[in-house]
């Protein structure tokens, strides 16, 4: 009968997933939390893409940049997540913002400081979670996460161009919401 | 320059994109324009706002729980046949009695599709239990264990039991190219070397 020499199998098979995967968890995490505005939701996020990925983690290894072809499965899921809730009435993301800001670290400031920051955070989420899901992602990404323009077209698979003029429209969307000074003459918000 | 263009230009200057000679009208509209500059001065805030905001950190417990829900049941060695390998080849070592006494042989070869990961099976015979062997591997050039990126050599130690020990290796070639598996099981001070010639399959 033939044994299985269990230990080395056990971790060949139960960590090539995960010792692929562990290094990006936060990075992902954080990414589905700034898209979505909930940890609830950046969870459901990220454990969807495991599971997608599980089945496919022959290919992960072979993915040479795994950090930005994970980011762009997660973008991809996270329109997708944003369209099916769009048509099912009732639902939402961006919920519960205000219980995210308790599990944020704390930061060395006194009560006011505290207070001040907690207030621009919540403003800065609420005009966030105004964006559609591709503007929302291109602020992340790019002014969030300080990811270059270049290095988006693979990401978030939009050319240059579209990238611009969304980043563009995004932050006349953020300034308007949070009551700022536009630029020009009857500058308008377009959707 | 007025309004209008400072306002189409304005994206590409906050984000680094513009030389000097692009920054100079610009600057230059600024400084007669009130509107723009508290604009500009927003803008630059809000970059800054964005820049730091901060995110809450994964819960404990969060990142094992998720992982061991992807993987669920699957996880183990039933689930090498599942990982939708390509090919399975067995390869039968034979481990004499107190293990080494084996006449030489040539290396025996495996092919393997490139870029496809594929199971290769070893089979270690022993005529008796070892407790605490030490099996090490070392992988060619452009040939990976799933899994374990550009890591060549793997150490660790193992129990073998009495007749046939399987060692399932999920490999992946990366390169149209041949090289030497060699793996290395030591028992005390006795050890057996074997050697896998590992040759990309054809193509057609």
């Amino acid at each position: 009968m033939v044994r299985v020499l269990s230990f080395h199998l056990a971790r060949i098979v139960g960590t090539s997933f995960e010792s692929l995967l562990r290094p990006h968890l936060d990075f992902l995490h954080r990414l589905a939390w700034r898209f979505t505005g909930s940890v609830a939701d950046a969870e459901d996020l990220v454990q969807d893409l495991l599971l997608k990925l599980y089945p496919r983690r022959g290919e992960l290894a072979t993915v040479q940049q795994l950090r930005p072809w994970l980011a762009k499965v997660l973008y991809r899921q996270f329109v997708d997540l944003v369209r099916l809730r769009a048509r099912s009435p009732g639902a939402g993301l961006a919920d519960g913002q205000e219980e995210e800001l308790e599990t944020l670290p704390a930061e060395e400031a006194g009560p006011e400081q505290h207070a001040e920051r907690g207030e621009w955070r919540e403003r800065i989420l609420a005009a966030l979670a105004q964006l559609n899901p591709e503007q929302r992602a291109v602020v992340v990404m790019h002014d969030i996460e300080g990811y270059v323009l270049e290095e988006l077209e693979g990401i978030l698979q939009a050319p240059l161009g579209t990238l611009k003029s969304r980043l563009h429209r995004a932050r006349q969307k953020l300034r308007a919401h949070l009551g700022m000074e536009p630029f020009a003459a009857g500058e308008r918000v377009k959707r | 320059m007025d309004c209008r263009s400072f306002a189409l230009r304005v994206d590409d200057w906050i984000d680094g994109r513009l030389d000097k000679a692009e920054q100079e009208p610009l600057r230059m509209h600024l400084q007669g324009c009130a509107g723009c500059r508290r604009g500009h001065e927003d803008a630059e805030a809000l970059r800054a706002q964005l820049r730091a905001l901060p995110a809450p950190a994964m819960r404990p417990g969060f990142a094992e729980q998720a992982l061991a829900k992807a993987g669920g049941p699957r996880i183990g060695y039933r689930a090498v046949p599942a990982m939708a390998l390509a090919a399975s080849l067995v390869l039968a070592v034979g481990v004499a009695a107190i293990l080494f006494a084996v006449r030489p042989e040539p290396a025996p070869t495996v092919t393997l599709s490139v870029q496809q990961p594929e199971s290769v099976h070893l089979v270690f015979n022993s005529a008796k239990a070892l407790q605490g062997a030490t099996l090490s591997l070392s992988l060619p050039q452009n040939v990976q264990i799933v899994g374990y990126g550009d890591q060549r050599e793997l150490t660790w130690r193992t129990d073998l039991r009495e007749g046939a020990n399987l060692l399932q290796l999920p490999l992946v070639l990366h390169a149209r190219t041949s090289g030497e598996f060699v793996a290395v099981l030591s028992h005390g001070e006795s050890s057996k070397t074997f050697r896998l010639k590992i040759e990309a399959r054809p193509q057609g």
